[in-house]
């Protein structure tokens, strides 16, 4: 059977997980609304965890190291979605607004 | 055979890249968290294709069954239930940030990787002889022993860091019933705006009665 | 099937590739035959059982029994105008009985049917099914939001927080078998329970099997929103909870997705407790050389036992009256939790007595028999989780005003 190493350079993977870096990226700076924005870096932190899993994958598919990598950064975006989104909903009830250039109380 | 492989790998990153723009693309956020669970679905094949399938399964129950129904939760109960002034969902100079992130990938992204290309693939080669028959990749049983004998410290932090994450989350978005607003019925706002119509009566001293401990 | 696809096509000279695809692509067409002959049967099934239990006699016109009735049925849902409400999201109002019909079609696809009978054996199929049955959740929330009702975002608020709260007993419960057979594969698993003629294998015998299956029960109930927990369908509670503004063959949907649920919650608790398809006779069978007979009786087997507890279902949704909303996230948070947590404390004692030697420093056990040392085992798994029983039982009943230990400056209550 034909494994996926054998036919898609690593290259292509790499440059799918920038590209969804990217994307990610644009979502976390031009979005007024946080919770947007954490939608944002959940995109990102998926893109590093495909980068990791694709050079496991090729490089060095008999060590685990890679997918436990992987899963700690499932785990910790998974922590920081809970405790922002937390946030979020505290930040709309005292502030009664959940765009971010409005929470600016501190400003000037 | 490889050009069947080359086609499921362009469906799954094409659809993941359009699910990616759509999510940051939309003005409606709930369109925009439904298009995020679609790409942590497009992520999830990814991991089946690259043959890390409990990597797969966990992405989806993670992310698609707890992370995605959080956020929705999250905007359901920001939101605006009078929507009052129409919101801009972007901000002003939303083009710069496009500009950067176009940058980042058309200029420090690509030709990076594609420079590299040849050392990859000679590091793959070397790595797939070394590897030899596909059961050696390494599995669920493998992960399960790495992570009480090697991995073991960070593992425990790891549990460590989503009980204080639980315990944080329920702090910041615990509101205490005293200060929530209590819809009251007809009888009790007549009672209470007659109350607040009156002069309250003097104040009398009141004897506490003596508490005996349990 | 894939040797079968062989025997059948194999001397056209097509390529090994394009066998595999029609073998699975048979199988895949089984499956989705016969996910709603299932269906069907369960909805006579449930509506002539519980009938009888409540000494009416249910559908009995339509048919022989009334076993045509489900025909029927699903004749008058396609026919039913579609309605979608003036205000909703469009699409998210169509899409959202697919999110949650989906993934109950796709775990058909781990359960082991039968000897050599599993459609497909994934290393992870276990965990498999319970990621696909969290995906339904998110289907809930669409229901909710997309039909433009605040009743109805309430009623999907509370059934997504139903589910999400009873996921956790329920994986707990499942890792604790998880940990005495050392694999997530659902085949391996039956094939563990072999022991004892068929029979006396069954995890459900042992104390750790005992206390999951318990456990397992009420939260698969939980999951499958079964009596008493189907606070978001049931007929006295905000109208019909998320699917109040669905007609037609979206309610139909629905309909089937929440059968097909509890069915197949039976039928992975009768894979993980009651030993899936071993049987009297069916290792013999194997031994003897018989497969195809084996097979047969395996899947008997497995349907008889699948059946019995769905009965199970049945008789608990006709007689007992249903939690409400807090009662049912207390219970969850506050019982089943830490007996799930118990229980795997127990397995985790279970392992080392009934498999470990003396490379793990346990040498003093490798010479034991093999029946004593389970015994043993079943002897120190079965205390702690009976302690573990009455601790949360005396926890969880203990009135405000006298804790359940003694304070120290006062004499115990009783001496």
């Amino acid at each position: 059977m034909i494994a996926v190493v054998d036919v898609i350079p690593l290259s292509w993977l790499l440059i799918l997980a920038g590209a969804l870096f990217c994307i990610g990226l644009f979502g976390a700076l031009a979005r007024r609304n946080v919770v947007a924005m954490l939608m944002g870096v959940e995109l990102m932190l998926n893109a590093a965890n495909i980068n990791l899993v694709a050079f496991w994958r090729y490089l060095e598919p008999s060590l685990i190291t890679g997918q436990v990598f992987a899963l700690f950064i499932i785990t910790v975006a998974a922590a920081e979605a809970a405790v922002g989104l937390a946030m979020a909903i505290a930040i709309y009830r005292t502030r009664a607004t959940v765009l971010a250039d409005e929470v600016n109380a501190l400003k000037g | 055979m490889e050009t069947v492989v080359t086609i499921v790998f362009l469906i799954i990153a094409a659809l993941m890249l359009f699910s990616g723009v759509m999510v940051v693309a939309v003005k409606n956020i709930i369109h925009s968290a439904l298009w995020l669970i679609s790409t942590f679905f497009m992520v999830g094949a990814l991991y089946l294709l690259l043959e890390a399938e409990f990597l797969a399964v966990v992405q989806v129950l993670i992310y698609v069954g707890a992370v995605s129904i959080l956020m929705l939760f999250a905007i359901m109960l920001t939101r605006h239930v009078m929507a009052s002034r129409p919101e801009q969902a972007f901000y002003r100079r939303w083009y710069l940030a496009l500009g950067v992130c176009l940058l980042l990938f058309g200029a420090a992204i690509v030709p990076t990787l594609l420079a590299q290309q040849p050392g990859f693939a000679q590091a793959t080669e070397t790595a797939q002889q070394a590897l030899g028959s596909p059961e050696r990749i390494a599995g669920v049983f493998s992960l399960g022993v790495a992570y009480v004998s090697q991995y073991l410290i960070p593992f425990q932090i790891a549990g460590l860091l989503l009980l204080v994450a639980l315990i944080g989350a329920i702090v910041i978005a615990f509101e205490e019933r005293s200060r929530r607003r209590r819809i009251l019925t007809l009888a009790q706002e007549h009672e209470l705006r007659r109350r607040q119509a009156q002069p309250l009566p003097p104040a009398e001293p009141v004897v506490m009665a003596e508490e005996s401990n349990p | 099937m894939q040797a079968i696809i062989d025997a059948l096509l194999g001397w056209t000279g097509a390529p090994q590739w394009l066998l595999t695809l029609i073998a699975y692509v048979a199988i895949a067409t089984l499956l989705f035959v016969v996910a709603p002959l299932t269906m069907m049967f369960l909805t006579w099934f449930e509506r002539r059982g519980i009938a009888l239990m409540q000494d009416r006699l249910g559908p009995n016109r339509v048919g022989p029994a009334g076993l045509l009735q489900p025909i029927a049925d699903g004749v008058k849902m396609f026919v039913k105008e579609d309605i979608t409400p003036e205000g909703a999201d469009k699409y998210v109002h169509a899409l959202a009985p697919i999110v949650v019909a989906a993934p109950a079609m796709l775990m058909f696809a781990v359960i082991p049917w039968g000897y050599n009978m599993v459609p497909t054996d994934l290393s992870v199929g276990l965990l498999f099914f319970i990621a696909v049955s969290s995906v339904s959740a998110v289907g809930l929330m669409m229901a909710g939001w997309g039909s433009n009702n605040k009743f109805s975002l309430l009623g999907a608020m509370r059934a997504v927080a139903q589910m999400v709260a009873y996921e956790i007993p329920l994986l707990l419960a499942v890792t604790s078998i998880v940990m005495l057979t050392g694999t997530l594969s659902t085949v391996a698993i039956v094939e563990a329970q072999g022991g004892g003629f068929g029979i006396g294998g069954w995890f459900i015998w042992t104390p750790v099997g005992m206390l999951g299956f318990f456990i397992f029960a009420v939260a698969a109930l939980a999951e499958a929103e079964r009596t008493p927990f189907d606070i978001p369908e049931a007929e006295s509670e905000i109208v019909a909870g998320y699917m109040t503004e669905y007609s037609g063959m979206k309610f139909g949907l629905f309909y089937i997705a929440n059968f097909l649920l509890a069915w197949l919650m039976c039928a992975i608790g009768v894979t993980l407790f009651l030993g899936g398809w071993q049987g009297l006779g069916v290792n013999e069978l194997r031994a003897a050389g018989y497969g195809v007979g084996a097979s047969i009786l395996s899947l008997i087997y497995f349907l008889l036992k699948t059946y019995l507890l769905y009965f199970g279902i049945l008789l608990i949704r006709a007689t007992w009256p249903r939690l409400r909303v807090d009662q049912l996230m207390n219970f969850g948070w506050k019982w089943l939790v830490p007996l799930a947590l118990a229980n795997i404390l127990a397995a985790m004692l279970w392992v080392p007595i009934t498999q470990w030697d003396a490379v793990r420093g346990l040498g003093f056990l490798a010479g034991l028999s093999p029946l004593a040392r389970f015994g043993l085992a079943w002897l120190v798994a079965a205390v702690v989780n009976v302690a573990a029983v009455i601790f949360v039982l005396r926890i969880n009943t203990a009135r405000p005003d006298e804790p359940p230990y003694a304070l120290a400056d006062e004499p115990a209550a009783g001496l």
